[in-house]
């Protein structure tokens, strides 16, 4: 409920005004209105007085976020605190733009889906990559699920919102996460295990799994008891957590007609991906909280996966097979794979638009993994040609043997046999 | 590939109401009533259509000489869900209402999903004192049903005369009971009880709070401004529900273990 009037002025706590123009909306601990401050259109989340546990606490947290500033751009990040006015408080950040909407309502809503598979692997790419710098910085979330991202479903990108919580890894503001997002050590913890950078890993790989399965990943037939009590809620969510899709016990396995979404996609997902979440949700990671996946081995997945979603003439996404032509399952037409770049770890499908990021050579920063390290262009005549992304002049060696040199920016055409040293590795145009 | 239609699978949450429809309800009370629930149509709807958490479904049930279901063929979806305005007349017959959730609560009636139900959520609203033998029938719907058992219960007490005890003793004493005194506050109540009940799924958890009936009504309370009376006693109740045992409806294969 609204209790700012328009036109009320609150202020920072170092006085600068905040004028409220409209609500937004309310939640669970508080409300958000639309305001001017310092000029420009923000959004201000106001807590509604008596719902925190430690309001002091919470309020030197949100200060300290304030003032280190935002780890990303992708988070939208305290800019400023207000002053304490009738025992609460609020604080400032952007506001979300237009075409954004909560990722909640874009799995339980068939208005919102993902509009491709590039979108929703740029979602997930991004979501990785904001909590590896955000990991990165010393911080942990503590409270990721579906309510904290707004996602714009038809490019894939990604806004992170409710930072209210993140806090330096280790310490606790009070909060254990939402049901069906919680890692299971905190389900199982009773209120004494507190969420960290490794429960966070846990619920971020829960959320990749819906975004791209479409699908929870420990709700499967075990789930589809007739009431899902609280006790049976921990077991499933805690204790006998078990992945849907387990290769070595299907008890909990998907339901034909009912795990559809599972059912439809995981087939056509490549062997690569369907490892990661293999391991993710083995026993052994969702029990060991330590052996959780960590973020850079998210995003080596994500943007090999991202080059293999080539579109077919017809229109149609078509997952590349193993780096090699392969058979658009709408049309039936060959999608076909000349060229491939031979990475250290393995070999990439070079297609017009695929691009090399830095986190698929060699060892890197968090804020640099998903630098783009050259990109496949094509003339119009469909002949390929690969572009330097960086700044830097890197050093080739043509198929005769003789060297060159490949200034930023620089275009050469696609001739297999080259090799290009980058980062102390070397690519392989093949 | 795979179509990038679809929507993530989900638990029906049902929420049911149980509203006293006596004598003493006629009037402003069950205009109030009806007005609220007609308020939670929209509410409902804007707050718990999208939601990626569970899929709601009404029931509502009438008690006065007697019970009868308003919505008579099953829970309703919220696209369906419609309120007929309910008519007060008649005396309080609670069992009578208690009988009929027992054989309504029930995967062969009105629990039926191929998903599953998340705990269902019950509000009862009374204004005043059974006049039937409605302790015989908690303790057989408390013994038998374990929908019933398990269900986060909330009471909603209308106006003075309304006996806090017994609605302790039907939503069980670590759940909630709220008394309203005036109208008002008894129509921002039931909206409030209601949107809260929904998005409880969809709430945060902090350190040692657990999803009750409590906790639903005091995320409602924070909504509402106005004098509402609580009465969230921890005393126990006179006689403690009997613990519920499994009778093979539905039940028994509830865990997997
Ligand atoms: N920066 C923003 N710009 C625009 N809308 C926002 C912004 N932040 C939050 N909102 C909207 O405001 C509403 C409440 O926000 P928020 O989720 O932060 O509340 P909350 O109290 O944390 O609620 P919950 O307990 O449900 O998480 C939501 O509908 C959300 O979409
Ligand atoms: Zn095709």
């Amino acid at each position: 409920m609204a209790i700012f009037e328009k036109g009320t002025v609150i202020k920072t706590e170092f006085g600068a005004p905040i004028e409220i123009v409209s609500y937004i909306a309310g939640g669970g601990q508080g409300d958000v209105y639309v305001v001017n401050y310092n000029g420009k259109r923000k959004a201000l989340k106001w807590y509604k007085a008596g719902v925190m546990r430690d309001p002091d606490a919470f309020y030197k947290n949100l200060k300290r976020n304030a003032e280190h500033g935002s780890p990303d751009k992708a988070f939208l990040w305290p800019d400023a605190v207000t002053e304490h006015r009738d025992g609460t408080f609020g604080y400032i950040m952007d506001l979300r733009p237009e075409g954004y909407y909560e990722l909640g309502k874009l799995l339980g809503s068939p208005k919102y889906n993902f509009k491709t598979f590039k979108a929703a692997t740029d979602a997930c790419l991004k979501i990785v990559s904001a909590f590896r710098i955000l990991h990165n910085n010393g911080y942990s979330y503590q409270d990721l699920n579906d309510g904290n991202f707004f996602i714009n479903p038809d490019t894939g990108d990604v806004r992170i919102c409710d930072n209210d919580n993140v806090a330096p890894n280790g310490t606790s503001t009070g909060i254990l996460g939402k049901p069906r997002y919680m890692a299971p050590e905190i389900v199982v913890g009773g209120g004494k295990v507190l969420p960290d950078t490794n429960s966070d890993r846990y619920s971020l790989s829960a959320i990749l799994f819906l975004i791209l399965f479409l699908s929870h990943p420990l709700e499967g037939k075990r789930w589809l008891v007739p009431c899902l009590t609280d006790a049976l809620a921990e077991k499933l969510y805690g204790s006998e957590a078990l992945f849907i899709c387990d290769p070595k016990d299907s008890s909990n396995g998907p339901v034909r007609n009912i795990h559809t979404n599972l059912l439809n996609r995981w087939g056509f997902m490549p062997d690569y991906l369907k490892d990661m979440f293999l391991k993710a949700f083995s026993k052994e990671v969702l029990f060991t909280p330590g052996r959780r996946i960590a973020e850079v081995d998210w995003l080596k997945v994500l943007v090999r996966f991202r080059s293999d979603i080539v579109n077919c003439s017809c229109g149609n996404e078509t997952f590349i097979q193993n780096a090699a032509t392969t058979k658009c399952d709408r049309c039936g037409k060959n999608v076909v794979v000349t060229n491939v770049l031979g990475l250290p770890a393995y070999d990439m499908t070079a297609a017009k638009g695929s691009r090399i990021y830095r986190c698929q050579v060699g060892i890197c920063n968090a804020d640099e993994a998903l630098d783009p390290v050259m990109a496949v262009v094509a003339k119009p005549t469909g002949e390929l040609g690969l572009k330097n992304m960086t700044s830097l002049v890197f050093n080739a060696t043509t198929p005769s043997g003789k060297s060159k040199q490949i200034a930023p920016q620089d275009i050469i055409p696609f001739i297999p046999g080259i090799k290009i040293e980058a980062y102390g590795k070397t690519v392989e145009l093949k | 590939m795979p179509s990038t239609d679809g929507v993530i699978i989900k638990k029906v949450l049902p929420i049911i109401y149980v509203i006293d429809t006596s004598g003493s309800m006629s009037g402003e009370r069950i205009a109030t009533v009806n007005a609220a629930m007609r308020e939670c149509e929209q509410v409902l709807r804007d707050k718990a259509s999208d939601s990626p958490d569970n899929e709601l479904k009404i029931g509502a049930l009438t008690f006065s000489s007697g019970a009868e279901w308003l919505t008579k063929t099953g829970l309703v979806s919220l696209e369906d869900f419609y309120w007929n305005d309910a008519k007060a007349g008649g005396v309080t017959d609670l069992g009578a209402a208690l009988n009929e959730l027992n054989d309504k609560l029930s995967r062969s009636a009105f629990l039926k999903s191929e998903t599953g139900c998340c705990v269902p959520v019950i509000i009862f609203m009374s204004d005043g004192c059974p006049t039937d033998s409605w302790e015989k029938s908690l303790a057989k719907i408390s013994a038998e049903n374990r929908w019933f058992a398990s269900a986060r219960k909330i009471a909603i007490a209308i106006g003075e005369d309304a006996d806090t005890d017994i609605l302790k003793k039907l939503v069980g004493n670590v759940e909630a009971v709220v008394r309203s005194n005036d109208l008002e506050t008894l129509q921002k109540l039931i909206v409030a009880v209601s949107a809260s009940a929904s998005m409880l799924a969809g709430k945060s958890r902090l350190a040692n709070d657990e999803a009750s009936g409590g906790e639903i009504l005091d995320n409602a309370l924070t909504e509402v401004e106005g004098d509402v009376e609580i009465e969230k006693d921890t005393a126990p109740v006179d006689e403690p529900a009997p613990a519920p045992v499994d009778t093979g409806d539905g039940w028994s294969d509830d865990d997997w273990s």
